[in-house]
């Protein structure tokens, strides 16, 4: 219990941490910041703006007063009133952007994920108690390949087969279950890789252990031995490489996205990153590195769980 | 009469571009109710040989020869056939309680999956394996039953295994190794476990171990392994007093109540053998026709020995 | 103690890397796929190094009579949107993605070595202050974390490479931490200090060159993931300025016109695609040989 706490605290004070960071970075930018972000957001390039535009825009988002008060102002509004400002651009308020994005990356995530996690582990057993014959060495190759072709490329490359010259799904959209499958699919490739090459190395480092020779000598069937001796023990290095694999997912989601024009907050981020719409950035960083450490936390419980040396320990 | 024959079992194991020889031409007999013991330094091939009439070795050894039991060549057996002798008939009790024991799977349960059918023969089964804990020293049986191995002492965990083994009332107990890495305290217990299931339970046993401390106290006859080969073997009383072979005289002679007289030199390479005699570099007693002549096994006085000179002179 | 004993121990780690250097060039050439993969790598290095010389086109000429065509005699590769030979592009895109992702893991060894060293060597408030710091960087999407400082400096090669470095200097940070934990214990340690030796003597003539090792497994494994970064964040458009010829950048351009001229789209992302291979190759038959014993999983 005690050691739930402290993670939380933890989790706490690394979400603090990465808004403060984030808000710190995007407000160091050479130049006057409100006179820069007019120019990029409210009028275009190529105009500058005028002294008069200029006073109005800073006094309405507060940018004349010092960063950290800034940062405090809008860390007591997003914890007491869930208030995390007006986006310059959309000039609606962030957290209303959010929740209009959020389901579809955690749809689009969170299938991936599934999918990771289902064919990276099956295959990666299989893999394991193939060792060294054909289809485990055809599987390695297709694990190298997989966490060494960079996921952008990947959803390039299913576009231009399965829409482009096969026409079996549309080219981007949101909604049907079609219009997951590429995304999907390219997503969670690399995360299908590196899962499958951990279950594999793990399975065999479990196999050649005494108590599966013990679960052997006492006559038990080989599925037993695998299902109950094996499976458990091997699936502790999985389950880490799981939640760091979140990460990746995340990071990976934003790119997809844009591909796919995908309604998620991937999207947003490069879009906002872009406009320099600084309070849209500062809300998609914190609604990420939250669903992280939440994935991580979750990974750390269902660890715990499944490994009695640490829960007795 | 025999209960168990092996004959001429040969192992060797690949490694790299060469083979090392673990077991070579290695035959002998276990009569019903005696317990059989095989002594020699680790590395002579002593745990292969347990290990092997249990098909229990990694899937890269190759091994030849004949493992009879109750008609059966054990070594031809088909796999779901092995499995109805493994455990039941012939159980293993392993080197290293601590790695025997599945980590992550409370105690009860690695205890009961010994037993196959339904429930109630589970439970009937069960109810004798916790009155054997009982007699095997193991204080509150049930209690033990709900937790994980690693919540135990060395010591009961090595009477934990012990129970697993003899649960299912097999006839013949391999013990492989049973005091290896344990402390003299439980070591001493460990030789009147072993006392009781010789005298109480009448179990013939294979107890395989470098403790001559508890081969003396258990063993009825004894085999001698050298460099994978067997060099003497005869009753108990008559090879730990008044051994024949060199290499017996040796082994004994370096036993911390015998003085603590190392044998000098190492034991020969297993991937390419020495010429004649497979101890002659080390041995007192050794001659010309030692290094050219490789001794064949012969009866002597009772036994068996592997010798050109007998060690008489 | 003996001073001399303590001057024998002392040499005999130094000498650990030298002897780590021998064996380990010896069983690189046992492994086929480490062979070929280092073969593979001289090629790509000598083909950017080279790349000005060999290349059959001005990578940077714009010829719009020749836009988008497909490879053939003329255009081995085929050629971009503004006509630009394809082939050149992606040789020059080599010396871009491999001094970029040279310079970023360079960085990042150093300041996560640094970093590692001071935490547990010092430990105490340094050490819990510093794993604070460590544990905030690396619970960030990497990818996400350098989009946002590069969204904050702007995109150019120097802040890609900054950008990139902020983001992987943790890992290097928490594997040299560990590192010098477990050094620390050791008896060569004690003997150092016995016989008078300084912080940072200990720290240079012990500890780093006995944990250079498993950096080096860590440095080889990332720089793939490095090309990687690189790539993706081009791609979107933020990490490298348009002009400047990169296989990210190459793929995002191309992809407008992936219905009538595919190999825009197909060559920049093979090529991605061979460097990361070799890396992993690389990266993971370096850990089989020097740190056996690894757990399973890759190490962050």
């Amino acid at each position: 219990m005690k050691y739930f706490l402290k993670k939380a605290g933890f989790m706490a004070f690394t979400v603090f941490a990465v808004c403060a960071l984030t808000f710190f970075l995007m407000n160091v930018i050479p130049g006057g910041t409100a006179e820069l972000i007019l120019k990029h957001t409210l009028i275009g390039l190529e105009e500058s703006a005028t002294e008069e535009q200029l006073i109005q825009f800073s006094s309405r988002y507060n940018l004349d007063d010092p960063l950290y008060l800034q940062f405090f102002s809008w860390v007591k509004e997003a914890v007491l009133r869930g208030d995390m400002g007006t986006s310059y651009v959309y000039k609606k308020p962030v957290i209303y952007l959010l929740a209009l994005r959020l389901p579809a990356t955690v749809q689009l995530a969170g299938a991936s994920m599934a999918l990771a996690i289902v064919v990276g582990v099956s295959l990666g057993i299989y893999s394991a108690l193939q060792e060294n014959r054909i289809s485990d060495h055809i599987l390695r190759i297709i694990t190298l390949f997989g966490v060494s072709m960079p996921g952008f490329w990947v959803a390039l490359i299913l576009i231009l087969i399965f829409s482009l010259k096969l026409k079996l799904v549309p080219v981007s959209g949101y909604g049907n279950l079609e219009n997951m499958l590429l995304p999907a699919a390219a997503l969670s490739l690399h995360s299908i890789a590196s899962i499958m090459r951990v279950t594999r190395t793990s399975m065999l480092e479990t196999l050649g252990q005494e108590y599966i020779r013990f679960a052997k000598a006492k006559g038990l069937p080989v599925w037993k031995i695998i299902s109950r001796h094996a499976l458990k023990n091997a699936m502790l290095p999985v389950i880490t490489v799981i939640g760091f694999q979140t990460g990746s997912l995340l990071g990976g989601a934003v790119v997809i996205e844009k591909i796919f024009a995908w309604p998620g907050i991937g999207g947003l981020l490069v879009d906002s990153i872009s406009a320099r719409d600084l309070p849209v950035v500062q809300g998609c960083v914190l609604a990420i590195v939250t669903m992280y450490l939440l994935v991580h936390f979750l990974v750390d419980m269902l660890y715990t769980h499944l490994d009695p040396r640490i829960r007795y320990g | 009469m025999s209960l168990l024959e092996v004959k001429d079992l040969s192992v060797e194991f690949p490694s790299g571009e060469n083979t090392v020889k673990a077991v070579s031409h290695v035959s002998f007999e276990i009569r019903e109710g005696e317990t059989f013991g095989i002594i020699g330094e680790s590395g002579s091939g002593k745990s292969v040989i347990g290990l092997s009439l249990l098909r229990l070795l990694p899937a890269n050894a190759k091994v030849s020869g004949r493992v009879f039991f109750q008609g059966q060549d054990l070594l031809s057996l088909k796999p779901s056939e092995l499995r109805k002798i493994r455990g039941k008939k012939i159980s293993l009790m392993p080197q290293n309680p601590a790695g025997a024991l599945n980590p992550v799977l409370k105690n009860g349960l690695q205890i009961e999956e010994v037993f196959e059918g339904n429930r109630d023969e589970k439970k009937e089964g069960m109810k004798k394996a916790l009155e054997l804990m009982k007699q095997l020293f193991l204080r509150d049986p049930e209690k033990l039953c709900t937790l994980y191995p690693h919540q135990l002492s060395g010591g009961m965990r090595q009477r934990l295994t012990a129970c697993i083994s003899l649960s299912f009332e097999p006839e013949i107990l391999v013990a492989d190794e049973p005091t290896k890495g344990l402390d003299p305290e439980a070591k001493a217990g460990a030789v009147d476990v072993f006392t009781k299931i010789k005298t109480e339970y009448k179990k013939t046993m294979l107890l395989i171990t470098h403790d001559l401390d508890l081969a003396f106290e258990v063993c009825d006859r004894i085999a001698v392994m050298y460099a994978g080969e067997i060099v003497e073997l005869d009753q108990a009383s008559k090879v730990l007093s008044t051994p024949l072979h060199p290499y017996t005289k040796g082994l004994i002679q370096a036993h911390p109540r015998n003085g603590l007289v190392p044998l000098s030199g190492q034991s020969p390479s297993r991937i390419k053998l020495p010429e004649g005699c497979l101890f002659h570099e080390r041995c007192r007693y050794s001659d010309v026709e030692c290094s050219i002549k490789h001794p064949e096994i012969k009866y002597y006085n009772g036994g068996l020995i592997r010798c050109h000179f007998l060690s008489l002179k | 103690m003996d001073n001399s004993f303590a001057d024998k121990l002392r040499k005999k780690s130094f000498l650990l890397p030298e002897a780590y250097g021998n064996e380990v060039v010896k069983k690189v050439f046992q492994r086929k796929d480490m062979l070929f993969a280092l073969l593979a790598l001289f090629f790509f290095v000598g083909l950017a190094l080279f790349a000005p010389l060999i290349s059959p086109y001005d990578p940077n000429a714009i010829n719009l009579k020749n836009k988008n065509l497909n490879p053939s005699e003329e255009h081995l590769l085929g050629t971009d949107y503004l006509g630009r030979d394809l082939l050149s592009r992606i040789l020059i895109g080599a010396q871009t993605s491999l001094s970029i992702a040279t310079g970023v893991v360079l960085i990042s060894l150093f300041l996560g070595t640094a970093a590692g060293c001071v935490a547990g060597y010092y430990g105490g408030i340094v050490d819990e202050s510093i794993s604070r710091l460590i544990d905030i960087f690396l619970s960030f999407p990497g990818v996400i974390f350098a989009l946002t400082i590069l969204g904050a400096l702007g995109s150019g090669v120097f802040n890609l490479m900054l950008a990139l470095s902020i983001v992987h200097w943790a890992k290097y940070a928490r594997l040299m931490r560990g590192q010098v934990l477990s050094i620390k214990k050791k008896e060569f340690i004690l003997s150092a200090i016995t016989s008078g030796a300084g912080d940072f003597y200990i720290i240079r003539k012990h500890i780093v060159p006995n944990a250079i090792a498993t950096l080096l497994v860590l440095a080889t494994i990332d720089f793939g993931h490095v090309i990687l970064s690189i790539a993706t964040l081009s791609f979107l458009g933020i990490g490298l300025p348009a002009d400047v010829p990169e296989w990210g950048a190459m793929l995002s351009s191309g992809k407008e016109f992936m219905r009538t001229a595919p190999f825009q789209t197909i060559f920049p992302g093979l090529a991605i695609t061979l460097i990361v291979v070799i890396f992993s190759i690389l990266g993971d038959g370096m850990r089989d040989i020097l740190d056996p014993n690894h757990e399973g999983g890759e190490i962050y």
